[in-house]
């Protein structure tokens, strides 16, 4: 991609003005002890964690900077295709512009919004977790294109683009969606008969069940956070095991915090 | 003809016409004096057979009885009748009737408009394909049941939560009947309409959830299938 890279989060912050936190929300706590000296007045803090809160992270860096400017975003995925949807909601030092800028950056890869910060929970229930209940219809729409005889390929191809084209459909019509389903729906047709079938599955209450525990869930792992407790399975998927065979490292400030490494930094990065 | 100079004839005086009836005498559509019926019995093809040599060129027939097609109608009758074939429900006793009608070969634009006119005085009446007939049974005939069924378990549920009987069966039957009025008076479709009651995190989100983990959509529109199956099943006796 042509990007700069470097092991040090030190160097990361020292060279960045608007500074994404991009690790699993458990080491997040562990990463603001570690970067915090060198968080200046002129960042802006973007934690893209799911369930931390600005709260928690604004109390973490205070200790370093006194109007420390955090946001907190919540993306999904398709934002690498340019296809993502992100929402923001600016923490108490973080001024309408640095939003805007925030903003700015996030629109140019999809949909952008700010919201209230307690609705973001909800959103990565909806949006956040949203590709991955795509990906599970996708699959099974083709499943059920090759078992009426379609090559598998072409059966993925044709659920994505139905997919696709009926968001796009929804996105640019004024029309509820019950309205634009009605409108495929001729009577006593093919489709009001398949769909007959998605009620009787109870499709609809699945999907809202879903949304929920997603919900819920980041709810939890919010509170998991706060506590500053690491999982065994957040543990082995990142580089902490290897930090554990390595010297102590560098920040002063770290013997302040409450930690399960007493005398070791983390220095990892997302993976 | 005028509908003040129409007489309607009833064969059959059971809870049908007498519905249809009382509606067209409450819309003051045509006078008492001006309507008659006749209580043949159950044998609903003899009662046919019966008024055939009666009917004439003038006369309108307008068959409410379930099952029997057109086909069947027009071959009872003297060649060329005017035969309509109508598919009410219960509520047209309080003019809220919804209706449906299929025309015979011997019926014209005129006659269609006139039942039309006459009906529209007992609820909504539209004139459709026969073959719409079966379904609008499904839907309507028997809806009205299922509509029943429906609010005696939403006061129920509101007794479970300690309201007395009668008022949360009054308050049941107030809530879909005006529900049912913003439906048709705004014409906007029920999705819509049930988002707009819908405030984020509140209560009738977290109902309607409820609601569709029971597959409740799905059982209803098994309802209307049954139903209008039954009515293909028994036309076909």
């Amino acid at each position: 991609m042509g990007v700069n890279f470097t092991v040090s989060n030190k160097d990361t912050v020292k060279g960045s003005d608007v500074l994404f936190l991009a690790v699993k929300p458990p080491i997040i706590p562990f990463i603001l002890d570690e970067v915090g000296p060198d968080i200046e007045a002129r960042h802006i803090v973007v934690s893209c964690a799911a369930g931390v809160t600005i709260s928690s992270i604004e109390k973490k860096l205070s200790a370093f900077c006194p109007t420390p400017k955090v946001i907190r975003c919540m993306t999904n995925t398709p934002v690498i295709v340019r296809e993502g949807a992100t929402v923001y909601a600016t923490g108490t030092h973080a001024d309408v512009e640095d939003g805007k800028l925030l903003e700015q950056l996030m629109a140019s890869v999809g949909f952008c919004t700010e919201v209230e910060e307690d609705l973001i929970d909800a959103v990565t229930g909806l949006s956040g977790s949203g590709p991955a209940y795509a990906f599970t219809a996708l699959d099974a729409l083709a499943d059920g294109g090759v078992k009426m005889g379609l090559p598998r390929r072409l059966a993925v191809r044709l659920g994505a683009q139905a997919l696709l084209g009926a968001a796009k459909m929804l996105l640019e019509s004024e029309q509820h969606p019950g309205q634009l389903k009605d409108n495929v729906c001729s009577p006593g047709g093919a489709t009001i008969h398949a769909l007959h079938f998605l009620e009787s599955g109870g499709f609809r209450s699945l999907l809202i069940n879903a949304v929920e525990a997603s919900c819920i869930r980041t709810r939890e792992l919010q509170h998991l956070a706060d506590q500053e407790k690491i999982s065994p399975a957040a543990i082995k998927k990142t580089l902490l095991d290897k930090v554990k065979l390595e010297s102590p490292s560098l920040s002063l400030a770290s013997a302040s915090k409450v930690s399960l490494f007493t005398n070791k930094s983390p220095s990892s990065k997302k993976n | 003809m005028e509908a003040a100079e129409l007489r309607v004839g009833f064969v059959g005086a059971g809870r049908m016409a007498g519905g249809m009836a009382r509606g067209l005498l409450r819309a003051g559509k045509v006078p008492a004096g001006s309507i008659l019926a006749s209580a043949p019995s159950d044998r609903n093809l003899d009662a046919w057979r019966e008024i055939r040599p009666a009917v004439g060129p003038h006369h309108v027939v307008v068959s409410l009885a379930a099952g029997v097609t057109l086909q069947k109608l027009q071959r009872l009758l003297p060649a060329g009748t005017k035969v309509l074939r109508l598919m009410p429900n219960l509520p047209c006793v309080v003019q809220a009737g919804a209706m449906v009608f299929a025309r015979g070969s011997g019926a014209s634009d005129e006659d269609a408009a006139l039942l039309r006119n006459l009906l529209t005085s007992c609820g909504l009446c539209e004139e459709v394909p026969e073959s719409y007939i079966d379904i609008h049974t499904g839907l309507s005939g028997s809806g009205v049941a299922y509509v029943y069924l429906f609010a005696e378990a939403l006061a129920e549920g509101a007794v479970k939560m300690g309201m007395p009987g009668a008022l949360a069966s009054r308050i049941a039957a107030q809530t879909l009947l005006g529900a049912a009025k913003v439906m048709l008076e705004t014409g906007e479709h029920p999705a819509k309409l049930r988002g707009d009651v819908c405030t984020p995190g509140g209560t009738t989100i977290h109902a309607l959830h409820q609601l569709e983990k029971g597959a409740l959509r799905a059982t209803v529109m098994s309802a209307v299938e049954a139903a209008t199956q039954r009515a293909r099943d028994v036309g076909e006796d």
